[in-house]
């Protein structure tokens, strides 16, 4: 008699599952007749594999080959991508064990085969295995940030005592708790005092004279303060004089993070929440700061106290463990970047302000231009300086020398304390410490004409770094003309377009032929991968390009990618893939120097592409293939004869 | 031997099970056995099947519960020849079961299912050869070639290519497998065969014509052996 072969489990299902926690714990037999009740399903890439709130789970999903992306969908139908799974992974065990049912949207991105485990038999093996139980709930724990997150936004959030809450779970209108308080634009000063004293509220919100729906503004403890009692004006004013208007608004289904990027861009304190075009409350920074123990906001409160500039070194340095705490919250590489702009700018500006207080007014007016990654708002952990002065254009020769003289200081003061803060030279020396870049208005438009229309490839490189430009401090109003003026000079200059295309097209795609990645091949990152260089820039270079060509006055690559898209002058899948294929790979260098920082070593942009997982390979080969096709695009808009 | 007459009771009801047959339900009615055969040889007139290895796929899902893996004992083995591309050992040969034995179980494993195969028609060939010799009479399950399915999906040109156009004229198990990527099974025995086969099976009828091969009909039409 033969051996009774075909009552075995395949080969291939018993060596998956001997491979994967926490399967490898089962002994022979156990796993044998687990494998058995397998099935094999196939997922071309694009299949819905679960709809949140909708899929009943019959059976745990095993990536056998292939790779899923998870994502909700809100209430508004923005799509928030939650992670990417690939071979090895799972699909499913958290609904099954908690008996609901899918709570991720689930797709697959590539072409996917997986192992399905029927779900009673999953179940069996949780309560027969002591292991088992043990390790799903350890991963949901860990999980949890990322799952919680899902839940609190489809049920109205409970607070409990012990745990956590998270600016991206909450969204402002379930914070906003206190009855709206309102007054007529035409009510005096006191009778707006005497609500707030009754009502016990640091707020009111005003409205028109006939029409209590209609709100146009705000009044709060600190207007009575400021605007009534100290320069004294009369109670009986109409506390109209006295609002802030138009009411800074913020939707209901925003996330506190939304509602705090707003705050802290605008430096406001309150927000009125909107709902379906009604205003239903008002919330504050407190309120914020409230829900969150160590949160960016109380870092960015405390910049804005400091007194002394060496006050604000250990502050700036604290921005990367907030940063981490955003990550482990899931706040994608978007919002991060704002946020540490934010923070950047904040810092920069009390430090700006301290130093003038410490050397005097200055002599001109002046703009503290920043530029390159800050420029675009797109900084990671690694932040180099770049940076430069626009000063008024002096009346005489003598004015001239003091702005000089007191510019100079000022550069080099600024840019010592922010190498304290922890910013890094710039090795370029694109610094305001440098003469060339510490000049006057009609100085800077000369090196813009001049780039724009002899372009050495030397000086190409400039454009790179300076056409990113925006205002860090002072008047603002400098930049916005230099803005103008080069968008003037690029609209006529398609010569100059052309060479900065070129020169973005003469980049190595960073596939080889082979579909390998290209590396370093020497050196002290041999083997490694810049995905700064090979993989963002090109992104960004493209985006600068057809910004200069159409008149964007974005510097953000996202902000400039959008409105390219939104004018139809890209192509609408294009710009989704892009958007996807550059936001992948910032979160990919974002949490490569968040591991460094954390493993003690200063954050670079070189990855291994060993260390990376199949899935993340892929996804990352296809995002070099989508700069294929952006260059193509500007082959196609800048053909060479 | 010759015909048995009347042919064998399995044969029988096989047959039965097919009289009217309905091909215009949906695919995920119906089940399909993924098949393979080893052989001692390719010489229909002197070589042997050797083993078996089949798995049934239902509502379009592999069904790894339901394989069917046996040798068998040739009538007359050459060790060498069995060893040298199949991981069947002379020992394992001698010891398996005759033709006689296990084709029936076969026949009652396929049931009322279709029988999936690449290039399905050689063993079908074989096992029809024996079937008729030893219980007088052919399987009536209509068969589907996954090497035709495949040539259909490669001539649509609907192929997630990466520039592997110039070999694309190999259509070969190994060679599909590779280019499109599946997942990898160790070559030459029966049952790893068969579901390298059925992999290749579920890939095709969910991507040619972006999975808008519904019914039987269309599948037949793509993919059916030619007598």
């Amino acid at each position: 008699m033969a051996a009774d072969v075909h009552s075995l489990a395949p080969e291939v299902v018993v060596d998956f599952f001997a491979k994967i926690m926490p399967f490898t714990e089962l002994d022979h037999e156990t796993l044998h007749r687990m494998a058995r009740h397998v099935k094999v399903d196939f997922f071309p890439k694009g299949t819905q594999l679960l709809h949140a709130g909708e899929t009943e789970i019959s059976h745990l999903f095993f990536i056998q080959q292939g790779g899923v992306k998870s994502f909700i969908i809100d209430d508004e139908g923005e799509v928030t991508l939650k992670d990417y799974r690939g071979e090895g992974d799972y699909i499913g065990a958290l609904a099954i064990i908690r008996g609901t049912k899918a709570n991720l949207e689930v797709e697959t991105v590539e072409d996917t085969f997986c192992f399905l485990l029927p779900k009673a038999v999953f179940l069996d093996l949780i309560n027969s295995q002591p292991g088992f139980s043990q390790y799903y709930l350890k991963s949901f724990s860990e999980k949890f940030v990322n799952t919680a997150y899902v839940e609190l936004r489809r049920h109205k959030m409970t607070r409990r005592g012990d745990e956590n809450l998270y600016l991206f779970s909450m969204q402002v209108g379930d914070i906003v708790k206190k009855p709206l308080r309102k007054l007529s634009v035409d009510s005096t000063i006191q009778q707006a005092a005497q609500q707030m004293a009754t009502h016990r509220v640091a707020s009111l919100l005003i409205h028109q004279p006939e029409a209590a729906d209609e709100i146009i503004g705000i009044v709060t403890d600190r207007d009575l303060r400021s605007k009534v009692l100290a320069p004294g004006l009369a109670y009986t004013e109409p506390v109209r004089q006295i609002m802030s208007s138009p009411l800074a608004t913020v939707l209901s289904q925003s996330t506190c993070f939304d509602a705090l990027l707003k705050m802290m861009s605008c430096s406001i304190h309150h927000l009125a929440v909107e709902r379906r075009r009604k205003i239903v409350g008002v919330i504050t920074s407190h309120d914020i700061t409230l829900i969150q123990g160590i949160s960016p906001y109380s870092l960015f409160k405390e910049v804005g106290k400091q007194q002394k500039i060496a006050g604000l070194y250990p502050l700036s340095k604290k921005i990367p463990e907030m940063i981490r705490n955003l990550i482990k919250e899931g706040a994608k590489s978007g919002n991060i970047s704002r946020m540490i702009s934010i923070l950047n700018d904040h810092i920069l500006e009390r430090l700006l302000t301290l130093l003038e207080e410490e050397m005097g007014p200055p002599p001109l007016p002046y703009c503290w231009l920043i530029m390159g990654s800050e420029g675009r708002r797109e900084q990671t952990f690694k932040t180099d300086q770049d940076n430069a002065i626009i000063y008024a254009d002096p009346k005489n020769e003598q004015q001239g020398r003091e702005a000089e003289a007191y510019f100079a200081r000022l550069a080099r003061k600024a840019i010592d304390h922010l190498v304290e803060c922890g910013y890094p030279l710039c090795p370029g020396e694109i610094m305001a410490v440098n003469p060339k870049w510490c000049q006057p208005l009609s100085v800077w438009k000369g090196y813009f004409a001049d780039w724009v229309s002899s372009p050495d490839p030397q000086e190409l490189l400039h454009a790179t770094i300076f056409f990113d430009f925006r205002a860090g401090f002072g008047k603002v109003s400098f930049a916005d003309e230099l803005r103008q003026y080069l968008m003037e000079l690029t609209e006529r200059q398609e010569l100059y377009l052309l060479h900065l295309a070129n020169q973005c097209l003469s980049g190595r795609t960073p596939l080889s032929f082979f579909r390998n990645f290209i590396v370093e091949k020497n050196g002290e990152h041999k083997n490694k991968l810049d995905i700064k260089q090979q993989g963002i820039t090109p992104f960004v270079n493209f985006a600068r390009i057809l910004a200069l060509r159409h008149g964007v006055r974005e510097t953000n690559t996202l902000a400039r990618l959008h409105v390219l898209a939104k004018e139809n002058i890209l192509d609408e899948s294009l710009w989704v893939k892009a958007v996807d294929a550059y936001e992948m790979q910032m979160q990919l260098r974002i949490i490569h120097q968040l591991n460094q920082i954390e493993a003690g070593a200063e954050p670079d942009n070189y990855i291994a592409p060993d260390e990376l997982s199949e899935l993340e390979k892929r996804m990352l080969r296809d995002a070099f293939e989508v700069i294929d096709r952006l260059h193509s695009v500007l082959k196609t808009m800048f053909p060479t004869p | 031997m010759l015909s048995l007459d009347p042919p064998h009771p399995v044969l029988r009801r096989n047959k039965e099970q097919f009289l009217h047959f309905n091909q215009g339900a949906p695919l995920t009615d119906y089940s399909f056995v993924v098949c393979d055969t080893e052989l001692t040889g390719l010489n229909k007139r002197k070589d042997e099947i050797i083993s078996i290895g089949a798995v049934r796929i239902v509502n379009l899902q592999i069904e790894l519960d339901q394989t069917f893996h046996r040798y068998i004992r040739p009538v007359h083995i050459n060790p060498n020849e069995a060893t040298l591309i199949h991981r069947i050992t002379p020992e394992e040969l001698k010891r398996a079961d005759s033709a006689a034995e296990v084709l029936p179980d076969f026949i009652e494993f396929c049931d009322n299912s279709l029988i999936v195969g690449h290039f399905v028609g050689l063993d079908m060939s074989f096992l029809n050869k024996a079937a008729r010799q030893l219980l007088g009479g052919t399987l009536s399950n209509p068969g589907i070639d996954t090497m035709r399915l495949a040539r259909r999906y490669k001539d649509s040109g609907k192929i997630d290519h990466y520039g592997h156009h110039d070999h694309a004229s190999s259509y070969t198990l190994d060679a599909l497998t590779k280019e499109f990527g599946l997942p990898l099974f160790k070559p030459h025995d029966a049952l790893e065969d068969a579901l390298q086969t059925a992999y290749l099976f579920l890939y095709l009828v969910k991507k040619i014509r972006d999975g808008g091969i519904h019914s039987l009909k269309e599948l037949y039409r793509a993919g059916r052996i030619r007598g």
